[in-house]
């Protein structure tokens, strides 16, 4: 049974979980510029090995944020409330925005691919960056919309 | 013609003299919740329409109707 302080504690945890996920968005995308804009990562220098890693484990981060709702270190009662109806509702809209996304950047390198050459992980980063970014700004805003009062 | 599920939670929240958070807890969800009901932007499953109903001692048709839009 939840207590009083654990309904303060999801509240304000789910007001600061709305605030950063378009915020990871601008991060997680502002890093796939800096892979794309620099050297070539095919390369094998460690320093590529590094950046490809950092991208991996971010979006592997992410996904599960996403996938779990976040509050990993709370109790069972806070990440409950976290992720209550409305908030299982603003994911699974989320996911489905993400999906689209996801796509439209698959039908977006289908296209390119027919002028120039793309690489399999070239690809993935895109088809990834485009379907998670799209998932946290949806449910970012959906959960944002939801907090306000009114 | 299209339908939409009114509902007169706020109201009947403010005759009983509670806050979205009094609710909230009494429901077992959050504040955001009962705010995005309230505000016609969310519909709740049938679970939640049960348990407002039983936590403002009222009937589910007494919070909720359908509207012609």
């Amino acid at each position: 049974m939840p207590t009083a302080a654990d309904y303060e504690t999801a509240e304000r945890l789910g007001r600061k979980r709305a605030r950063m996920l378009p915020f990871f968005a601008i991060i997680f995308l502002t890093q796939q510029a800096s892979y794309f804009s620099g050297p070539d990562v095919n390369a094998g220098r460690p320093v590529d090995h590094i950046r490809i890693a950092a991208w991996l484990a971010m979006s592997v981060v992410l996904l599960l944020v996403l996938a779990t709702g976040g509050g990993w270190f709370r109790s069972r009662e806070v990440r409950a409330l976290m992720n209550d109806e409305v908030t299982r509702v603003h994911r699974a809209d989320a996911f489905r925005i993400g999906f689209f996304a996801a796509m439209i950047a698959c039908i977006g390198v289908y296209l390119l691919g027919l002028f120039e050459p793309i690489g399999g992980r070239e690809t993935v980063h895109l088809v990834m960056s485009c379907g998670i970014a799209a998932v946290l700004v949806r449910f970012g805003m959906l959960e944002r919309r939801a907090h306000q009062d009114g | 013609m299209a339908e939409r599920l009114a509902n007169r939670l706020r109201e009947l929240r403010a005759e009983r003299e509670l806050t979205q958070a009094a609710l909230a807890e009494l429901v077992g969800v959050t504040r955001k919740t009962i705010n995005t009901v309230e505000n016609e932007v969310f519909v709740p499953s049938t679970t939640l329409a049960l348990k407002l109903a039983r936590a403002l001692g009222c009937s589910v048709e007494t919070i909720f109707s359908l509207e012609q839009e």
